[in-house]
């Protein structure tokens, strides 16, 4: 039987966990937003990493069909999916629960109760349906959006057509209702659950249009209609191998924690790594020629120097304010009520860039409102902003020794298309243009994988001198 | 009777806009007052619909206002008359609450500032929190939002702590952080809120001693309704052995709309009085 190795994560923001087969591969992947309990988010990133570890062993058992008939592929990457929604939905009619309960301790007086409930239910059968339409047709799953992330986006929307004096009654009740919702592993089946999925898809793919005109591609219509005829035929076959999939054991031999929560894991002690260490093996195992890596996660951001066994000479990080980190990030897409996903995009559409004064998150959320009432365009001030981020790791990049090829970028920032961008013309500028530039599709799992490994080998290492980074108070 | 002299302020925070009506003839008092919560919506708009709604329902045109005064980002006060720095409103309203105070500290969203003021409520000298808004109101504000409490509740929430958990952040983010891992470790809500409370009101004792304030201080702007944060601050007035008198009003937070309306009719009665010399 093959030997599994867990990696996790717990980052400020966002909690990883990778599993990796006896030849460092990833065969699984779980991200989760961190929350107020620690072990309930390892616990989730790791259930999710399971799920993950299913589908992609269905894919392996599936490589010859897949060869033969391309849209199994589809039906597969489909599945996960409405998987994914399956899981929502429970989680969903949970946060409703709650905010029923939050709604019937916090209004004490029974009028205003009841139309509070009112607009709850409203709200709720408002919002139910647009998250199960994105899922099945619009690809939600794939966006890298959280729980919390895509239900406080319907609710604040549908809030937001309401009257304005119920915008903060009906806020306070969410932000009541969202941690105590959140902070609750769910036990699923899988089995049932992807069977449940597997209906679903069946229900989709008989709606699915006609060849119809307004589509102009051949390819497109010629796609649909081998998906919609095929399905049925396929889906006997799915379910076996579905079946199989679903009794598999991942037994996890080793594991390691890492990230910023790492000290208030439910690990042994020995199982516990610095997350300096992890990003960097992690980053140099996806690319082994790499000699500096950065790291920008939620709340921090490591420049890291590391030798050609991956293990680290030398490193810096920010530790008195978390300015240009994912938050930072995170805290202006919410004063422009975008999504963070929609940021980097917006940034790239810059024609200048606004100069900002303001390092703290906070002010700089005060200076964009300034600059915006100034009649500055919001893309310019976003290329501004994501300008100033860079600048800020290149000065913790200089003070670690600066870059030396291969260089590696990786956390949850170096997803934002814009961040790559000013990366790429400030390397060039201050290191010439000979330097190569990785960035993984893997990005954000660079630490769990880099944990996976260190579990997979069982070795301890230590960080250069005293220093080990950020304590957990 | 007197002609009634009456003035506007309206202060445009990061936050609230605050506005107060000011009958300025005799002593000077307060006839109406409104705040308004911004949340993303455009505040010169929030302004001008918050002036306009006050005006009618105290029956009156603009044309019957002698003046309109705004501080704060009181740039985007469409027809106002005249500008006031936060500090000199801030130190005004101060003085109209207490005429004996000597430091004003205001609490708002983004900043803490303390100011000196003379007897007359002009700014002696002041020092305010620069670079980072981990003292701030906001900061207060996500804190409570994150751990489910609303405006109202924080104040009684940090009275009911017993062993209050002071965060060692010196970043509004990474205290997020902090709050994240203190929940995690079983730390009740009161206590964190508390903690929280104790390490802004020592960054204002810092900026007060650094000052060299003198007693009586009031305390004004949004946080100054808080009273988990009075306690706070009485508490390590206590610990430092630092003997400052606190004092604070229910109107607090609208000190520098109420201090620009007081300007504005000081500088009307200054105009008015040159305009008859001149006569």
């Amino acid at each position: 039987m093959s030997k599994y190795y867990l990696g996790v994560d717990l980052g400020s923001t966002t909690s990883k966990a990778v599993i990796i087969n006896e030849a460092d591969e990833i065969i699984g992947r779980g991200i989760t937003n961190t929350r107020a309990n620690y072990s309930v988010a390892a616990d989730i990133a790791r259930d999710e990493a399971t799920y993950n570890a299913r589908f992609s062993v269905l894919k392996k058992n599936l490589e010859d069909e897949i060869k033969a008939k391309p849209e199994y592929r589809k039906y597969i990457a489909d599945l996960e999916s409405v998987f994914q929604y399956e899981q929502f939905k429970v989680k969903l009619d949970r946060l409703g629960e709650e905010l029923v309960k939050t709604c019937d301790n916090f209004f004490t007086e029974k009028t205003l109760r009841e139309t509070m409930l009112n607009h709850l239910r409203a709200i709720r059968r408002a919002f139910k349906p647009k998250i199960k339409h994105d899922y099945l047709y619009n690809d939600l799953g794939s966006r890298n959006q959280f729980f919390r992330d895509i239900v406080s986006e319907k609710y604040n929307e549908e809030v937001n057509k309401l009257d304005a004096t119920l915008f903060e009654p009906l806020m306070t009740v969410w932000d009541k209702s969202i941690s105590p919702a959140e902070n609750e592993r769910i036990k699923f089946d899988f089995k049932e659950l992807v069977h449940k999925a597997m209906d679903e898809l069946k229900e989709k793919y008989k709606n699915l249009p006609e060849s119809s005109l307004d589509n102009k591609s051949v390819h497109f219509d010629a796609e649909m209609n081998l998906l919609r005829g095929n399905f049925d035929h396929v889906s006997d076959t799915l379910r076996k191998h579905i079946d199989d999939i679903a009794e598999l054991d991942f037994e996890i031999e080793n594991m390691t924690g890492t990230g910023y929560g790492r000290a208030l894991l439910p690990f042994p002690q020995e199982c516990i790594r610095s997350e300096i260490l992890c990003h960097a093996f992690g980053a140099h195992a996806v690319f082994p020629e790499t000699r500096t890596v950065l790291d920008i996660g939620g709340q921090d951001t490591k420049a890291i120097q590391v030798d050609k066994y991956g293990l680290v000479t030398s490193f810096q990080m920010n530790d008195r304010c978390a300015a240009g980190c994912g938050r930072y990030l995170g805290y202006i897409a919410d004063e422009l009520s975008i999504s963070l996903n929609e940021l980097g995009p917006l940034a790239m559409e810059a024609q200048k860039e606004v100069n900002i004064c303001s390092t703290c998150t906070v002010f700089a959320g005060a200076e964009l409102r300034e600059l915006t009432n100034l009649g500055e365009k919001r893309a310019d001030i976003l290329g501004g902003l994501h300008k100033a981020i860079i600048m800020r790791a290149m000065s913790l990049i200089a003070r670690s020794g600066g870059v030396f090829n291969e260089f590696t970028f990786t956390g949850g920032v170096a997803r934002n298309p814009a961040v790559i961008k000013y990366l790429g013309q400030l390397v060039r500028e201050n290191y010439g243009d000979n330097i190569k530039i990785n960035i993984h599709t893997d990005s954000i799992f660079m630490g769990a994988l880099g944990g996976a490994m260190f579990a997979r080998r069982n070795i301890k290492a230590d960080l250069p001198g005293a220093k080990t980074g950020k304590a957990v108070a | 009777m007197a002609k009634q002299i009456l003035t506007l302020g309206i202060d445009v925070g990061s936050n609230f806009i605050k506005s107060v009506l000011i009958d300025y003839s005799d002593k000077p008092k307060i006839i109406d007052k409104v705040t308004e919560k911004i949340r993303k919506r455009n505040p010169t708009q929030v302004a001008d619909e918050m002036i306009q709604s006050m005006l009618t329902r105290n029956k009156l045109k603009y044309e019957d206002l002698a003046y309109l005064a705004s501080t704060g980002e009181g740039d985007l006060v469409k027809r106002k008359k005249g500008h006031f720095y936060g500090m000199t409103t801030h130190a005004r309203g101060a003085n109209f609450f207490f005429p004996d105070a000597k430091t004003v500290v205001d609490m708002g969203a983004l900043y803490v500032r303390a100011v000196k003021i003379s007897s007359d409520a002009r700014v002696e000298d002041y020092k305010m929190t620069g670079q980072c808004a981990s003292g701030s109101g906001q900061f207060v504000e996500n804190i409570s939002r994150y751990l489910g409490l609303s405006i109202e509740e924080v104040g009684d929430v940090s009275l009911q702590s017993k062993e209050p958990e002071v965060s060692s952040g010196i970043c509004a983010v990474l205290a997020e952080t902090d709050v994240i891992n203190m929940v995690s470790r079983g730390i009740s809500t009161p206590d964190i809120i508390k903690g929280i409370h104790i390490s802004i009101a020592n960054r204002i004792i810092k900026l007060l001693s650094s000052l060299k304030a003198e007693s009586p201080i009031v305390l004004t702007g949004g946080m100054a309704l808080n009273k988990g944060m009075l306690q706070a601050i009485g508490d390590q007035l206590d610990e430092t052995g630092k003997k400052f008198e606190i004092k604070t009003h229910p109107d607090a937070i609208y000190a520098g709309a109420i201090g620009a309306a007081l300007w504005g009719g000081f500088r009307y009665l200054k105009l008015r009085d040159k305009q008859q010399a001149a006569a």
